[in-house]
């Protein structure tokens, strides 16, 4: 699969460094096309092409996600992202503390390099898969919390949430999971979803994968312990449909359960729910 | 917000909010332009940011750390918190 990669510029800080070294590897040793950040920032006619033909991958030095944000805020996908400060937190490396990258950083950078071309290189089916389930309904009764000129819908039934704005919805023994009309509304446009992958194992309260939009990076907190069995290809592919459609088509993933009778005492029903955002509503 | 409460336990039993590594806060304020919730605040002298209002912090929540490029901000072990929590729901023993 051809690609392009647009990285931080590497000027700031060490991981950003790292960054600019794996947009570089990646050139000659995976056929990359390098977007430059500020080229990119005066003229997006110049990498139409490009990025009209080439998976994207935006590799981010630091939480600042300047690349990722640029090609945001110009309205390109991104295809996949690498965070460089994230991926130094899961390794055992500690980063030269300087600009020219010394064995470490180097060395980092091509772990990264490795892991990109293993997976551009992967067959293209395996990263997200459709749930065994199938589709289900869409609620068809819904609470309403309204605050000024926002309105909150929370479905009246089958669906219960946890405090940071998650949605399970168990029907004969099958669990789907996403997020709340107020917390897609509070972050606007979704437009990364970093799925958990399949087969994992994860507590309440644990993660399952993150949601970005312009505003924010939200951890998406699991409502329940389990196996996820599916992550929903829907979503991945087009994360507005979160958006548009939070308690039907715009589910993340689907859970065997391990421990539902306990992690639903922990869990809120609608109503209380409805309470607990107009709390929040109020608050911000 | 006294009142407040996360799994029915009261908020202010909570250890959960974040902190800010001064050694590595470059005052961006990025945190607390993102945090809708008003957890940090901007003052005058040498930290022009605070945790003013760490009760304010939604339980579990990390967003103003993704929002950190210097990485100065940190959590407490979202594992341990939990125990914390089902432990107060014992003792309480809230529904």
């Amino acid at each position: 699969m051809n690609s392009a990669i647009l990285s931080c510029t590497g000027l700031d800080k060490p991981e950003g460094s790292v960054a600019r070294e794996v947009a570089i590897r990646m050139a000659s040793s995976a056929d990359s096309e390098i977007i430059c950040p500020v080229l990119l920032n005066r003229s997006l006619a110049r990498y139409k092409k490009s990025l009209a033909e080439n998976t994207l991958i935006a590799v981010d030095g630091c939480s600042t996600r300047c690349a990722s944000k640029l090609a945001e805020g110009l309205g390109i996908k991104i295809d996949r992202k690498v965070l460089i400060s994230d991926v130094l937190k899961s390794s055992a490396v500690t980063l030269e503390p300087s600009l020219n990258l010394g064995p470490n950083g180097l060395g980092l950078a091509q772990a990264v390099v490795d892991d990109l071309v293993q997976s551009l290189n992967a067959p293209s089916e395996p990263i997200p898969s459709a749930a065994p389930s199938g589709a289900f309904p869409p609620p068809t009764e819904h609470l309403m919390v309204t605050h000024d000129k926002f309105e909150f819908r929370i479905p009246a039934t089958d669906y219960m949430f946890n405090e940071n704005d998650v949605w399970v919805r168990v029907v004969d023994g099958v669990a789907h999971v996403g997020i709340s009309d107020y917390m897609q509304q509070s972050l606007t446009d979704i437009n990364y979803f970093d799925a958990t992958k399949t087969d994992t194992d994860v507590d309440q309260f644990g993660e399952l994968g993150s949601l970005e939009s312009a505003k924010a990076v939200f951890e998406i907190i699991a409502p329940a312990s389990g196996t996820v069995v599916a992550v929903n290809a829907e979503t991945v592919a087009n994360p507005g449909l979160i958006n548009e459609d939070p308690y039907g088509r715009g589910w993340l993933v689907e859970m065997k359960l391990s421990n539902w009778p306990e992690d639903r005492a922990l869990l809120l029903k609608p109503e209380a729910y409805a309470k607990t955002v107009k709390h929040k509503a109020e608050e911000a | 917000m006294s009142e407040a409460t996360f799994m029915g336990v009261p908020r202010d039993k909570i250890s959960w909010h974040p902190t800010i590594d001064y050694e590595k806060c470059n005052f961006c304020m990025e945190c607390a332009t993102f945090c809708p919730h008003r957890v940090f605040e901007q003052r005058e002298g040498d930290r022009r940011l605070v945790v003013a209002n760490p009760n304010n912090c939604v339980v579990l929540c990390r967003a103003c750390s993704k929002t950190c490029g210097p990485d100065a901000l940190t959590f407490p072990d979202k594992q341990s918190t939990i125990a914390e929590i089902k432990q107060i729901r014992e003792q309480e023993s809230v529904q």
